[in-house]
């Protein structure tokens, strides 16, 4: 398996290589874009906080990263009108000339264009595109496609059993949740995150409470971080598994995010990743992240984990008299609060922590 | 016009399919009749229906001289699996529905077990931005309607045999063509009304609810779930949109402008009237 990290100038190739890297990620906006579509989004992150200042640049990136592959984002959910023919030919230019691996890509207009330019073999698809089963897999193995990106919001068993051959598999691995399935969100960070404002609705109450608590998880707990390592969403102790599952890449999520933050996820990925590789136990992986990271109590209960079932024998129950097994609830009220005392995780952090802020993007 | 009618219960079909719409809608709609019954959902696998509700629903549209149509959402491997067992048990008793799907897997599963039942691709298959905080400045919509955007995929729709492209009011328009044959079979286009959705996902907060502190969210996304939300859905007040928002189970719909989704009727043969916002 292999630590992908992101990426967005050259300065950040050799540390982050050092540390463990063995892919990178960029965004890259094609010459001229704007005056064409305007503030239409080619990526999914900010072109200007999160992407490759130009071509130039990303030439450094490639050579600089030797025989680590480099891809190139091009993964809006959607596009203007006439932007297709633009990325196709922009896309291609990045293979040919710019030495970019493969391109990510989830807008299946944009897939098949690709693939019938003669470039489906260089596309990898998405976790925008939400292939969640192996029929979903099959699909898109029959368009060619060389790889495809698993959607943060799958369990173990669901990788397992949707990770078929013919396939490049790649898994999130560190930091940036998000409460919707990416795929499923049709709006745009462009007016602020819009779970960032989302409430259960009215009168919900402590119910409320919980859920802005999952949602500042996955915001990397506010923006924090513990001896320099982020405080966000993690899948490292389910490395091996995700390893038999037939997982070969690992996503480190985050390009627009300093080079401190970076490398902290790399090392500590490419830590746990030795562990796993020789044969380490989950346990034994969070106990040395533990060690590494700090902030213990965000791990005894799995607050922050991508792949929460790899605790599945200790993760709490649905409460008694609410069992899954009740298959019809016809004009039960909706989303009783729950009725415990409220809760919180205090978390020790060694480096003083920045305010949660009302922000326009990731951390 | 021709309508397809989502209702919560088979009880109460409408002989106006309008009058299934929320009052302050109905002016908007043309006279047509009723055509399809549909049914199942299309954003969360724990509200497919069981054989015995999908059977209520095929019976009700047989009653009535309309095609059952199931919708099917994204689903999980054991969801897919939940999908060809019941339209398997549906044959078995001679029901044989129409498939709104919005997975590719639903659609090779449609190709390789049921390739008889028609097929229609869903509002999930059209990713284009819904974003309700757009509105602000522009309360008749931006959508170009220009239908270029979907050329290829239209016609990967076709080789599958897909019937009809369905979408909700979207900010860009497009997906249901322009109704001619884009060289090759017209594709039907159905419009979902009045309901938009803005995100959906598998962090339902109403499936939290039934878990004590700690639990519920990410922890319990392959959990089935008994689906509180089938009550009503939740009227949710947002400080960055006036548009009425919904909360229904696992999703977040709400309510186009008027003018926007007025724009969208010259290019849908078939509108879906929704009573309400259901995931």
């Amino acid at each position: 398996m292999k630590i992908l990290a992101p990426i967005k100038s050259a300065d950040e190739v050799r540390p982050l290589a050092e540390a463990g890297a063995g892919e990178f990620y960029c965004g890259v906006t094609p010459p001229g874009w704007e005056a064409a579509f305007g503030q239409a989004a080619v990526h999914r992150r900010s072109a200007r906080s999160a992407g490759v200042s130009g071509l130039g640049e990303l030439r450094r990136i490639v050579a600089l990263a030797g025989a680590a592959p480099v891809f190139a984002t091009l993964n809006a959910p959607s596009y203007p009108a006439g932007a297709i023919p633009r990325l196709v030919e922009f896309g291609r230019a990045l293979v040919e000339e710019s030495g970019i691996a493969a391109l990510i890509v989830a807008e299946l207009e944009l897939v098949l264009a690709l693939g019938d330019a003669g470039l489906a073999g260089r596309v990898h698809v998405s976790s925008l595109a939400t292939c969640r089963n192996p029929g979903a897999a099959s699909f898109y193995r029959t368009l060619g496609v060389s790889r495809v990106i698993l959607p943060r919001h799958m369990t173990l068993a669901e990788i397992e059993q949707t990770a078929i051959p013919g396939l490049e598999w790649e898994a999130f691995l560190l930091n940036d949740g998000c409460a919707f399935e990416e795929g499923t969100c049709s709006t745009t960070h462009a007016f602020r995150p819009y779970c960032i404002d989302d409430q259960v609705g009215h009168s919900q109450g402590r119910l409320d409470e919980r859920y802005a608590f999952w949602k500042w998880t996955l915001n990397n707990c506010g923006c924090q971080t513990s001896r320099g390592y982020t405080l966000g969403p993690c899948g490292l102790c389910a490395l091996a598994r995700l390893e038999r599952a037939g997982v070969e890449s690992l996503k480190v999520v985050g390009r627009e995010a300093p080079l401190a933050r970076k490398l902290g996820s790399v090392r500590l990925a490419s830590l746990a990743l030795r562990l796993a590789e020789g044969g380490a136990t989950r346990e034994t992986i969070r106990d040395a992240v533990v060690a590494e990271r700090g902030a213990p109590e965000l791990c005894e209960s799995a607050h922050l984990c991508y792949y929460p079932d790899v605790w599945a024998d200790s993760l709490p129950k649905p409460r008694q008299g609410q069992a899954p097994s009740t298959r019809r609830a016809p004009g039960h009220p909706p989303a009783a609060p729950a009725a415990s005392a409220r809760r919180v995780v205090p978390i020790r952090v060694d480096t003083p922590a920045p305010q949660p802020p009302a922000r326009n993007g990731p951390c | 016009m021709e309508y397809g009618l989502r209702l919560t219960t088979p009880r109460e079909v409408p002989s106006d399919p309008r009058e299934a719409c929320p009052p302050d809608w109905r002016d908007l709609l043309p006279e047509g009749r009723a055509v399809a019954l549909y049914f199942g959902t299309e954003f969360c696998e724990d509200r497919l229906p069981d054989l015995e509700e999908a059977s209520a629903y095929c019976g009700a549209a047989r009653d009535r001289g309309l095609e059952a149509t199931l919708t099917t959402p994204l689903v999980s491997p054991e969801g897919l699996r939940a999908i060809d067992r019941l339209l398997g048990s549906l044959a078995s008793d001679g029901w044989h529905p129409a498939v709104v799907f919005n997975d590719w897997g639903v659609l090779e599963l449609l190709q390789e077990r049921h390739p008889a039942l028609p097929r229609r691709a869903g509002r999930l298959v059209n990713r284009s931005l819904r974003d309700p905080r757009a509105y602000r400045d522009a309360t008749a919509g931006t959508a170009s309607h220009d239908a270029s955007r979907f050329t290829r995929l239209h016609a990967l729709l076709r080789r599958f045999g897909v019937e009809a492209v369905e979408t909700d009011a979207d900010l860009e328009g497009g997906f249901l063509g322009d109704g001619g044959d884009d060289g090759g079979r017209p594709l039907g286009r159905a419009l979902h009304f009045p309901f938009t959705y803005a995100a959906s996902g598998r962090g339902c907060p109403l499936k939290a609810a039934l878990y004590p502190e700690g639990g519920g969210f990410a922890q319990a996304f392959a959990d089935p779930c008994p689906a509180p939300c089938r009550g009503k859905p939740l009227s949710v007040r947002r400080a960055d949109t006036a548009l009425p928002h919904w909360r229904a189970g696992n999703t977040l719909f709400y309510e186009p402008p008027h003018e926007a989704t007025r724009a969208w009727l010259p290019h849908a043969d078939r509108i879906v009237i929704h009573p309400m916002a259901a995931p």
